[in-house]
């Protein structure tokens, strides 16, 4: 997967680095941007109040 | 490109990618290779991105809750101060109706706001419960309970060190114009997330029976989960008048 995914990227060594670092920030700035605010009331950690369910 | 033979793989099963094999898969892997390798290489992402997930829960949501926090703090400090007399509709509950000081818990100053939703407590403040039971405010001066919740950990984790707490140790609710100190009297250290009967006017559970100014704080314990809730009771000692300096009560000193 990952092979395949620098495999296909363009450049030589250096710029498929350099891109690829760009794409982990992107899924790091997705994931704690979207998709971990959505996730976290789904999962039980952090219910504080007596009440609910 | 390294193309090898269908004899070369594992499977051994004869291969239908042989027509344009130069592309279809690297080194001459497999398809069972290639799948166990992708799978694999889903598990390594899945653990890194739990991990990050563990980042983003105990320090992120701290990092934006507290820069929130701090926003919305400044704000009603600035409308303290800009309304020196209180026109009509003085308890402005919207943003904040106070700050609550708990020397034991070291966390400084926590903004009070109202309601318990994440949505109120997510922004790095104490709620006020207004469900299942309503809190009575100390500016009421009114006897009841003035119960809050706020986060253990993540979203600026205001009562994270909730266990630091002593029966004695003072709790103080800093409003406009007054310093409501309490003590506190009673702790329970867990009990079921459904027991809203901490909640009540008249805590019995605390051990009191007869009315008086109450405040209750809840957080989730153990650290990290919430499958109990830890409960500190208070009860007023006296108020105390907020001089021009804002000078603290002598139990914040």
């Amino acid at each position: 997967m990952y092979g395949w995914i620098w495999r296909h990227l363009p450049g030589n060594a250096w710029l498929k680095a350099l891109i690829s670092l760009v794409l982990v920030l992107a899924v790091v700035y997705v994931l704690f941007q979207y998709i971990f605010p959505w996730a976290e009331p789904l999962l039980p950690f952090n219910d504080v109040t007596v009440d609910n369910q | 490109m390294g193309v090898t033979t269908d004899q070369d793989e594992q499977t051994g099963a004869p291969s239908p990618g042989s027509d344009s094999p130069s592309r279809a898969r690297p080194r001459g892997r497999g398809p069972v290779a290639t799948a166990v390798s992708v799978f694999g290489e889903l598990l390594i992402t899945a653990g890194l991105v739990l991990a990050l997930f563990v980042v983003y829960s105990l320090w992120w949501t701290n990092v934006i809750a507290d820069r929130k926090a701090h926003r919305e703090a400044d704000k009603v400090r600035d409308h303290w101060a800009a309304e020196k007399d209180p026109g009509p509709g003085a308890l402005d509950t919207k943003g904040g109706i106070g700050f609550l000081h708990v020397p034991s818990m070291k966390n400084g100053d926590v903004l009070v706001e109202k309601g318990t939703s994440t949505d109120v407590l997510n922004d790095g403040v104490a709620g006020y419960y207004v469900d299942p039971v309503k809190a009575r405010l100390p500016m009421s001066g009114k006897t009841g309970n003035f119960s809050l919740a706020a986060h253990r950990d993540g979203h600026g984790a205001k009562f994270h060190n909730i266990d630091k707490v002593r029966e004695g140790d003072p709790v103080v609710f800093e409003t406009k114009d007054d310093w409501y100190v309490y003590k506190v009297f009673a702790i329970l250290p867990q009990t079921s997330k459904y027991n809203v009967k901490v909640l009540t006017q008249v805590p019995e559970q605390a051990g009191v029976t007869k009315p008086g100014h109450y405040i209750t704080l809840t957080t989730c314990t153990p650290v990290y989960t919430s499958e109990y809730r830890y409960v500190v009771w208070g009860e007023l000692e006296r108020v105390q008048k907020v001089d021009s300096e804002r000078t603290p009560p002598k139990e914040l000193g």
